[in-house]
């Protein structure tokens, strides 16, 4: 007789479901694997028939042409500056901030933290209007600081980072504190290197953010050569009805998602600890 | 280096609750002294007081001459070590032994000249630039005991500092520390809720319990005189066997007590006359007692439980009127759960505890 | 006074200026200011005149966003239990140790790191009438072709389509972390005590996770209400306005329109549906925290 091999996921697994999933993940790869076909056909072809797709030949033309055309190329060291800018200053203001609400005690510390969670319920919407026109007193539109800014006021990281922070154990800064070592030295020497995991969580969550913003880089920048990628790849969307260029649009997808596909890949355990580790605890 | 230290009417309260309550306490330089008790009796904040990672309500702590509870932590020249050790992750064990001595600017030669010097004593030199992640708890213990040497500080503090290692490396550790001790002559504080450490280590023991001081003295004063019903019961394994008094005889050679129903034991034990019996116990340890013939005086014990030792039997009974005792007999001890023995008590090692817990011990040595 | 460890001390409070200055000017501020800009009939050219509630009167009697309103809402009923559903199911399914399972969970959560405008473009090019992904599908089966985009009740639905493509990862990967929670002894148990598959699922997992399906559909309402990106890139609202949603009309009157007081205060009605949901998703994470202990 055959022994029984309990397994842990003997109750929980069940093939068919899997199956199920597999097939609905065929589905939804099905349009990428679209456009990725478009992006490498010619568009002349394509203007014939739309089924050339699944045909010989292939070509990088549309690709070729992304890179010669100067605004993708400026779109998309737009998106790079202000994806970079915004992370390190959320990382800097969220860790500072955390930090303190975590570790050290000051006045209104408990009811400043709260007023902060609070921001966390505020959505853009509701600030959209008026910050447009702050922006517009000091003259913030169309550069990469007025792109920057406003994500740098999200909550999300300093809750994040509080979290993290109260997560190290107490002992470690109280040995700090008895090796005589400073308040600002304690969270650069000590806490900050510990943190190293967590902020990778925070960077790569916020960088993908910030690439994917749409609404304030769509107010804010309205000048051609200041648009985000994600911006500027919507304006060249506004005309195509017909499938005029197909092919090109396809390419322009594509390069477009190519660094987020890219940290995606390589990161996507912090990804995943980002977007679940603040609801379920 | 090492000095002496004072507390002095140190209380501390959170909001309304009182957490120590008005506490004194001498310790003499290069003494090693044990806080002892249960969880919650304020033993570790009254530890972390003098570290300074908890204020202090009302009182104040001399370290030496001078006056420490008013500086922050690191000004203090005491080091912690703390029960998980709290190594910092990130940095190499030579590092984690240099960070304070860096942070006041000790000259580099010096640094290096501590560093291998104590771990060398800890026999961690092999381990120098590994981080801990690497290292093994014994090994990650003697990193944390290194990083309080190399600070040559007035006073060592033990946060619990064995409770994460395994049986075998516990009881070595525990002789390493009083080698340490013997070899560094410099004040120690140790905490813990084992009475087997305490025991072994200290020069004095301060026995904790509810919020306050409940005895100080040596190992052996603990033992022989506790000073409370508290301390009796709490020191000491198996525990002692309380027994409930019925009446007091009174004797030129102490008090014969009539233990409820069961019997009368004799002491050597003289009661103040205004002693209040009521509620009173008498206290037996089971190495006090012995089993005897049946003739001879002594209480019956009816035996539930035997645990044999080896080298002694412990017996766990009950006496006619139900109350619970433990007795003990030679390691071939005979006898068998269910029997009926008669068991004797020493006149001299009996102790007498009145309504309060207050203690009345024999006069005579033991 | 006992001078010593973790004594409050308000130059511990300069860790926190940056990012509280930070929050204090572009959050708190423009909140407070665009309360006051929808009280206020706003020049574009500078000069506010307070008018008290007339903006609001001016909203809520505006057909547009009635039928924004009604448009919202009818999304979000629809996306909101397709996505926790679906979600659930995928985490059923997918959660175990196996490669594929990794390989498939890294699948449906990937569309959920791209931009709005990615998925749009992706989406948009599968719906063209003819050359579409989606009629050579119904070319093939011989269908009655649909113009997605271009048909009021179909716009809506695709818009729908599209935003449960894009944002099925979240609700996923959330329930995949309520199910990594619940300890593997009482699976166990559960062995032992002879129990099938179907008990296992219905008394022990989903109980387990109750908190957490609650969460997610929480975050998911105050996620959908605030659908803009993908109505207004894939059918600019239309047809007939038959799927603009609350945001875009936001967009429209306060910077297509430049009706700032009225912007604003449709941009307020919406925040207070927001906030309601919000505080449904805190009560409920709080309660959550009192059962655990």
């Amino acid at each position: 007789m055959k022994a029984f091999n309990y397994s842990p996921e003997h109750l929980t697994s069940n093939r068919r479901l899997f199956w199920i999933a597999a097939v609905l993940g065929v589905i939804m790869m099905a349009p990428v694997a679209w456009i990725i076909g478009l992006s490498l056909k010619d568009n002349a072809e394509l203007l014939r028939g739309t089924e050339a797709v699944f045909n010989m030949p292939y070509t990088l033309v549309n690709y070729a042409n992304i890179l010669e055309s100067s605004s993708v190329f400026g779109w998309f060291m737009n998106s790079m500056i202000v994806a970079v800018g915004q992370t390190f200053g959320v990382l800097l203001l969220s860790s500072l901030a955390g930090y303190a609400f975590a570790r050290l005690e000051f006045p209104f510390r408990k009811t400043l933290f709260i007023i902060v969670l609070f921001g966390l319920a505020v959505p853009e919407q509701a600030v959209i209007i008026a910050r447009h026109q702050m922006f517009n007193w000091f003259d913030l539109h169309n550069t990469h600081i007025g792109l920057i800014l406003p994500n740098l006021s999200s909550a999300f990281g300093v809750f994040l980072m509080t979290q993290f922070f109260r997560a190290i154990p107490k002992e470690i800064d109280e040995a700090a504190m008895l090796d005589n070592t400073s308040t600002f030295r304690i969270f650069w020497k000590v806490l900050l290197p510990l943190t190293l995991p967590a902020q990778a969580t925070l960077g790569i969550f916020t960088f993908l953010q910030a690439w994917n913003d749409y609404w304030w880089p769509l107010i804010s920048a309205t000048k051609s050569d200041m648009y985000t990628l994600t911006i500027g790849i919507a304006s060249s969307q506004t005309n195509f009805a017909q499938s005029e260029g197909l092919g090109f649009l396809g390419a322009q997808a594509v390069f477009a998602s190519l660094p987020v596909v890219i940290v995606y890949i390589f990161f996507q355990r912090h990804i995943v600890t980002a977007v679940s580790g603040g609801a379920v605890k | 280096m090492s000095a002496s230290i004072s507390i002095k009417n140190i209380t501390k309260r959170y909001d309304s609750v009182t957490v120590l309550d008005d506490i004194n306490l001498h310790i003499e330089d290069g003494e090693f002294v044990v806080f002892l008790g249960p969880s919650g009796c304020g033993k570790s904040t009254l530890l972390r007081m003098i570290a300074g990672l908890e204020s202090i309500t009302e009182g104040s702590i001399d370290i030496g001459e001078k006056r420490i509870d008013t500086l922050p932590p690191g000004q203090r020249g005491v080091a912690m070590v703390f029960q998980s050790y709290a190594l910092y992750p990130h940095m190499t064990t030579r590092q984690n032994m240099a960070f304070g001595l860096e942070n006041v600017k000790v000259a580099q030669d010096e640094i290096d000249r501590r560093v291998n010097d104590a771990a060398k004593i800890l026999e961690i030199d092999h381990l120098l630039d590994r981080k801990p992640g690497r290292l093994s708890g014994g090994q990650r213990q003697r990193v944390a005991i290194g990083r309080a040497i190399v600070k040559e500080p007035k006073a060592f503090l033990f946060d619990e500092p064995l409770s994460n290692l395994d049986a075998a490396l516990r009881g070595r550790t525990r002789l390493e520390l009083a080698q340490l001790h013997q070899r560094l002559g410099s004040t120690m504080i140790f905490v813990t809720h084992d009475q087997v450490e305490a025991m072994t280590l200290a020069d004095r023991i301060v026995i904790m319990h509810n919020q306050k001081i409940e005895q100080i003295g040596t190992p052996m004063e603990i033992y022989q005189y506790p000073a409370s019903r508290f301390v009796a019961e709490f020191v000491g394994s198996p525990p002692m066997s309380m027994l409930p008094i019925n009446s007091i005889e009174n004797t030129p050679d102490g008090v014969t007590v009539e233990v409820s129903g069961a019997g009368k034991v004799v002491t050597a034990i003289v009661l103040p006359p205004e002693f209040n019996a009521t509620n009173a116990v008498i206290g037996i340890r089971a190495e006090d007692t012995a089993v005897v013939a049946a003739e001879e005086d002594g209480l019956d014990l009816t035996i539930k439980v035997i645990e044999r030792l080896g080298d002694r039997t412990l017996l766990y009974g009950t006496l006619i009127d139900g109350t619970d005792l433990i007795a003990e007999d030679s390691g071939r001890s005979k006898v068998k759960a269910g029997d009926m023995v008669r068991v004797s008590i020493s006149p001299q090692a009996a102790h007498i505890f009145d309504g309060d817990g207050l203690a009345y011990h024999s006069q005579m040595e033991v | 006074m006992a001078e010593s460890y973790r004594r409050s001390r308000w130059t511990n409070g300069l860790f926190v200026v940056p990012y509280l200055s930070v929050f204090l000017t572009l959050l708190v501020f423009p909140l407070g200011w665009g309360i006051w800009l929808s009280l206020n009939k706003v020049d574009l050219f500078g000069g506010e005149r307070f008018i008290g509630l007339k903006n609001y009167a001016r909203v809520l009697s505006d057909p547009i966003f009635g039928q924004a309103v009604k448009n919202t809402l009818i999304f979000v009923g629809v996306s909101v239990p397709t996505l926790v559903i679906l979600g659930l199911f995928l985490a059923l399914a997918l959660n175990k140790t196996s490669k594929g399972s990794s390989f498939l969970r890294g699948l449906f959560f990937a569309s959920s790191i791209l931009s709005v405008t990615i998925v749009t473009l992706i989406w948009r090019i599968v719906f063209i009438p003819n050359d579409g992904l989606m009629s050579l599908i119904f070319e093939f089966f011989g269908w009655q072709p649909i113009g997605f985009l271009s048909t009021t009740g179909w716009s809506l639905f695709s818009v729908g389509v599209a935003t449960v493509w894009w944002c099925i990862g979240l609700p996923m990967m959330l329930f995949l972390a309520a199910l990594q929670q619940i300890p593997k002894d009482l699976y166990e148990a559960a062995a032992l005590d002879n129990a099938s598959r179907w008990r296992v699922l219905t008394r022990i997992t989903l109980p387990s996770i109750k908190s957490t399906i609650m969460l997610v559909a929480i975050i998911q309402v105050v996620m959908q209400f605030q659908l803009f990106g993908q109505a207004q890139l894939m059918t600019n609202g239309g047809p007939a306005g038959s799927s603009r949603p609350i945001v875009m009309y936001i967009y429209e009157v306060g910077f297509l329109r430049w009706d700032i007081g009225m912007g604003a205060a449709a941009s307020q009605i919406l925040f207070l549906i927001i906030l309601c949901a919000a505080m449904l998703q805190y009560w409920v994470s709080t309660r959550k925290e009192e059962v655990d202990a």
